[in-house]
């Protein structure tokens, strides 16, 4: 079952095409790979589905709801979650807090209770910072929770990234290029955690230029080359797809 | 596996130091004999409060250069209902922070909209709006302002006309609006204006909704400013457009900066404190005080980043340690104690 649907979806920047005519589907608890060279729209392409961008044409539909007009606040709070390609963190806060902050919309008690310091927000507050350091254990960051985020290596603040985006308790999870930077055994430590995801009930889209890792992490991939889709199937299919190689490489490459 | 131990941090320190704090503050009106001392004093409590508001709002990542537009607004509303309705302070007083919320919430809506440098200018657009206006119109007193605002009327035995009974009230009001702030800050709204600071666009994706929370601080932020603007107009007893106009929303800025503007209670409660004694004691050079009182503050916003507060917060905490040390080793040595250390 389809847990997400891109439908046409074209982004146009004062005229030029980043995303051209896009639709795939994302079935539920899959980890769908969306790879193409660079500037093929993957990037945009994520900040359309998490509302961050409004497409020029064609909707998203997220568990069966036209989230294309909705802020991004609001798509996140229907459970779709997602990490920057860049380390956008709380670069400020310690680890802890980072992943505590996202929390945010899972609270039950409302926020005047909150402001009162009730002793059932004191609770659930106490019950959240035990799942927050849950998360930080599963990653693999729980040694460095009172470290400022600004202050973790590359690879850690990536990984803190996913942290966050768990946190937020999403159904669906958007990962825009989780292992880039990091060395083969932290990526293939990532990579094992990302798999394990689908435990938690969690989809994933995952944008990432390691080839091995997105060979290795992803059920189904979809291709984008200058903004259009050029090809979608089973990793194996992919890897022999010749328009897929021709993108990468370019025709002559081919020859 | 284990569950990870979270310890409450119960802050023994932080009572022991607010106690100290609070027994100061009871009898300090008593200590002091000067009367202008006094005022400066209660000045300061006002500052104090309106740095707080530049701080909630800087707390969502939001600069304000109009600080000082609900402090008029506060102060114009309140001796305006006193004299022309002929109420009391203390019925207007809740009337005053009614339109003023009204006020802040259908201006709000519309400056917090802007984040970034846009909000910047319209802000210090609105605080000259506002001031305009008060000096425009002949129903507000002009540019000549109002004179002769009523005291607060007599509660009881207490009346207001000394100095002291008018400090003990600003003194009320500063801490009630301090624990109000401090209960916004230790809960999950500060947490979310921090996280709107820090980066908004990741606390899009914690389903945070920017434009509410911001709202919200503006709300908070202006009914703090009307209310001790509401308390100055009849403190005072005279107010004119330019006591709010001109350089006095950037006096408020500075006291953020000055005493740290990670710490949003403190760091501005400590600047306003420093801006209005350090003048004071510098007024022996004369005329050249504001130039000194100038180079003080960029010496100390240019070398000090994070100010005073969080100057000391960056001191290595060898030293800070060390500091600690000594004084428990003095307190030990004195035999006030017998607890180990």
């Amino acid at each position: 079952m389809a847990i997400m649907e891109v439908v046409n979806v074209t982004k146009n920047f004062g005229g030029l095409m980043a995303v051209n005519d896009v639709s795939f589907e994302v079935n539920e608890l899959e980890i769908l790979g969306l790879i193409g060279p660079n500037g093929a729209g993957k990037s945009t392409l994520f900040n359309i589905i998490s509302g961050f961008y409004k497409p020029t044409k064609g909707k998203i539909i997220f568990q069966g709801k036209d989230i294309t007009r909705l802020r991004a606040d609001e798509i996140a709070q229907m459970g779709l979650g997602r990490t920057f390609q860049e380390s956008t963190l709380f670069m400020q806060s310690t680890v802890f807090d980072n992943v505590f902050s996202g929390f945010h919309y899972h609270y039950q008690q409302p926020e005047w209770k909150a402001f009162l310091h009730t002793s059932g927000v004191f609770e659930e507050e106490e019950t959240i910072k035990h799942k927050a350091l849950e998360i930080l254990e599963y990653m693999g960051l729980i040694d460095f929770k009172d470290e400022l985020a600004i202050n973790l290596p590359h690879g850690h603040q990536r990984a803190l990234g996913i942290c966050i985006a768990i946190s937020t308790s999403p159904k669906l999870l958007l990962l825009d290029e989780p292992v880039t930077g990091m060395n083969p055994s932290e990526t293939s430590i990532i990579v094992e955690k990302i798999r394990k995801l689908k435990d938690r009930g969690i989809t994933i889209i995952v944008v990432e230029h390691d080839m091995r890792a997105v060979m290795y992490l992803c059920d189904r991939i979809v291709v984008l080359s200058y903004g259009q889709k050029i090809a979608e199937g089973l990793p194996d299919e992919i890897r022999q797809n010749k328009k897929v190689i021709e993108a990468y490489l370019g025709k002559e490459g081919v020859k | 596996m284990e569950k990870p131990k979270i310890r409450l941090k119960i802050g023994k320190k932080k009572l022991i130091a607010l106690s100290i704090i609070a027994v100061v503050l009871a009898v300090l009106p008593w200590v002091v004999e000067s009367t202008y001392l006094k005022h400066l004093i209660v000045m300061a409590f006002v500052y104090a409060t309106l740095g707080m508001t530049f701080s909630m709002l800087y707390s969502t990542g939001l600069i304000t250069l109009g600080a000082a537009a609900f402090y008029a607004l506060g102060a114009y509303a309140s001796a305006t209902i006193v004299m022309k309705l002929g109420l009391s302070f203390w019925y207007a007083f809740p009337l005053v922070i009614l339109i003023c919320g009204i006020l802040a919430l259908a201006f709000g809506a519309i400056l917090v909209r802007y984040p970034g440098v846009a909000f910047v200018v319209i802000t210090l657009l609105f605080a000259h709006v506002v001031i305009d206006l008060a000096g425009q119109l002949e129903f507000f007193g002009g540019w000549g302002g109002i004179i002769r605002i009523p005291p607060p009327t007599p509660i009881g035995p207490i009346v207001f006309v000394e100095k002291i009974t008018f400090y003990y009230l600003i003194l009320a009001l500063f801490l009630l609006i301090a624990l109000i702030f401090y209960a916004l800050y230790s809960s999950r709204i500060g947490r979310a204006w921090r996280a709107i600071k820090l980066s908004p666009k990741l606390a899009e994706t914690l389903g945070i909704n920017l434009y509410r929370y911001r709202l919200l601080a503006f709300i908070v932020a202006s009914l703090a400013a009307a209310a001790v603007g509401s308390f100055y107009a009849h403190y005072f007893q005279v107010i004119t457009p330019l006591s709010f106009g001109g350089w006095f929303s950037i006096n408020i800025q500075l006291f953020s900066v000055l005493g740290g503007l990670e710490f949003y209670i403190l760091g501005p409660a400590l600047g306003a404190v420093i801006m209005t004694f350090v003048p004071e004691f510098l007024r022996v050079t004369k005329e050249v005080e504001p130039i000194i009182t100038g180079i003080l503050l960029l010496v100390i916003i240019l070398f000090f980043t994070g100010g005073i507060l969080g100057s000391i917060k960056k001191l290595p905490s060898f030293s800070r340690k060390s500091i600690s040390d000594r004084i428990k080793k003095l307190i030990k040595m004195s035999g006030l104690t017998k607890t180990k250390y």
